[in-house]
């Protein structure tokens, strides 16, 4: 009687439990609970045909096939920072080396790609908030906090200090990008005074304007793109690694990038 | 995402709490307590009923015995959806498949080891179904779960590679025409349709219980390939499940 009564007070909880998740994921296995509670309670209730039906369509079947449908639909929100040939918005679409990977991992999770463009430096704080699945747009590895999930190298880069002329040369404040991309090269076309870190898509594309009162210092340091993803999400990290993983195995990789990049 | 619009996860609580309450009060303070059951004369029926199959299963006496009727037409309207779902999708057309990544190592090698043991379970529920709670739905529905959790975890083609094509199709249809088969056989002994043609046994073993072990066999058999046929199709038509 009292196992009963507490199973049937717990139903609405696990119910509630159930509504009001975030993640689908979340409410998925919370129905689960709720049906194995119900088949529980069907089972003291001296039901136990009916127990074993609930237990068998409603905490495993109908689970499976919500699986089955949310691994199929929804959307993967990328906070985006502009980078040329990376991550870029052409006419109405957007192109680059990273969208096309990151659109490989959509397709394979049966998932729409959205891109939320934002400034270099909130791109890492979206993610954490939640408000993006990913950060994306030629962030380099060593510029991000442990707090967020990386890949690995799957793109070299280095870093290029763009300062001049006139700018106050404060070099130790200029240790990664902040800003946007299309801000640095309307300054430099305006010759305007500029003290900031490039990397080297976004190098390539402003040295394809004239940099000569410009002061150009390569740093050394071997660096590398990355993705970055929020630490809850292992499973869309684990993911993306398979992704990139099977893109570099097939050679697939290699050739984006000479597409990109020739 | 999206959040749900808040007056609707209120109605929800709402509506689920005003249930729970109608339960805590008609079910759970009411509910007849074991022995103390008020049996309704239609109780000491049934128990004969299911004394004369000699199965120790009341529930599956009435159901594959008694009102065998309503069961058989049961199984026809779960015929009737796998043939839906055929209907539709082969009309669609081929679809190219399409190529999964496959799942973590964690995810593969448990579901290797769970699949046997679900299986394992779902025949067990399906042939027990005479004796203890269970029967053909059931254990069909369990073990046909434990190949959906395998087409998830090991990919569709793993999961295919184990089955016949040409073999699913026929037992499909097969498991039918026997479950039909079985209940008219008794015309042929000059007895009615649908009556229990083999002996009770000794209740309690396994080969008790009359036609019910059959019928049991039978309707999971029906249940298990249907609902593999139905995720194969869908990976035939549309590329994945």
């Amino acid at each position: 009687m009292t196992a009963r009564l507490v199973l049937l007070a717990l139903l609405p909880i696990i119910a509630g439990y159930a509504l009001v998740q975030r993640r689908r994921l979340h409410a998925i296995i919370g129905m689960a609970v709720f049906s194995l509670l119900l088949a529980s309670v069907f089972f003291l209730a001296h039901a136990p045909d009916v127990a074993i039906t609930e237990a068998a369509i409603g905490a495993a079947l109908v689970t499976f096939v919500y699986v089955l449908a949310i691994r199929k639909t929804g959307r993967l929100t990328v906070a985006a920072s502009e980078a040329p040939n990376l991550l870029q918005r052409e006419a109405d679409r957007i192109t680059g080396l990273e969208w096309e990977i990151l659109e490989r991992l959509a397709e394979s999770m049966g998932l729409d790609l959205v891109a939320n463009f934002v400034s270099h430096e909130n791109v890492a704080g979206a993610v954490l908030r939640g408000d993006a699945d990913i950060g994306a747009g030629g962030i380099v590895s060593a510029d991000c906090s442990d707090r967020l999930l990386q890949t690995p190298e799957h793109l070299p880069t280095a870093r290029f200090i763009l300062t001049g002329p006139r700018a106050d040369t404060r070099l130790a404040e200029a240790t990664s990008f902040c800003g946007f991309t299309t801000d640095v090269v309307d300054a430099v076309r305006r010759r305007a005074p500029v003290s900031t870190c490039l990397d080297l898509a976004r190098f390539l594309a402003v040295s394809r304007l004239n940099l000569e009162p410009y002061d150009v210092h390569r740093q050394d340091e071997p660096l590398s793109y990355t993705f970055l993803v929020s630490p809850s999400r292992t499973d869309l990290h684990w993911r993306l690694l398979s992704v990139l993983a099977w893109l570099r195995e097939t050679g697939e990789l290699d050739e984006i990038v000479r597409r990109h990049f020739p | 995402m999206r959040r749900a619009p808040i007056g609707l996860i209120l109605a929800g609580f709402g509506l689920t709490a005003a249930f729970c309450v109608v339960v805590l009060l008609g079910f759970g303070f009411s509910a007849p307590q074991g022995a103390g059951v008020e049996r309704s004369p239609d109780v000491d029926r049934w128990i004969e009923v299911a004394r004369q199959t000699g199965a120790v299963n009341v529930v599956s006496a009435i159901y594959l015995d008694a009102r065998l009727f309503d069961t058989l037409l049961e199984v026809l309207v779960f015929a009737v959806a796998v043939l839906g779902v055929r209907f539709y999708l082969t009309a669609r057309g081929r679809a190219e498949p399409v190529e999964s990544i496959p799942e973590s190592s964690v995810v593969r090698v448990a579901a290797n080891i769970l699949l046997p043991l679900i299986l394992l379970v779902g025949i067990y529920i399906t042939v027990h179904g005479h004796i203890s709670p269970g029967g053909g739905f059931s254990g069909g529905v369990i073990a046909g779960s434990g190949l959906l959790l395998a087409a998830i975890a090991l990919g569709t083609d793993a999961v295919a590679a184990r089955f016949s094509r040409r073999l699913s199709d026929r037992l499909e249809w097969g498991a039918l025409l026997g479950i039909l088969l079985v209940a008219a056989v008794p015309i042929l002994f000059g007895r009615a349709p649908l009556s229990n043609l083999l002996p009770a046994g000794i209740p309690g073993r396994i080969g008790s219980g009359g036609s019910i072990l059959l019928y049991n066999g039978l309707i999971g058999l029906k249940v298990f390939i249907g609902s593999w046929v139905i995720v194969r199709h869908f990976v035939d038509h549309r590329g994945d499940i």
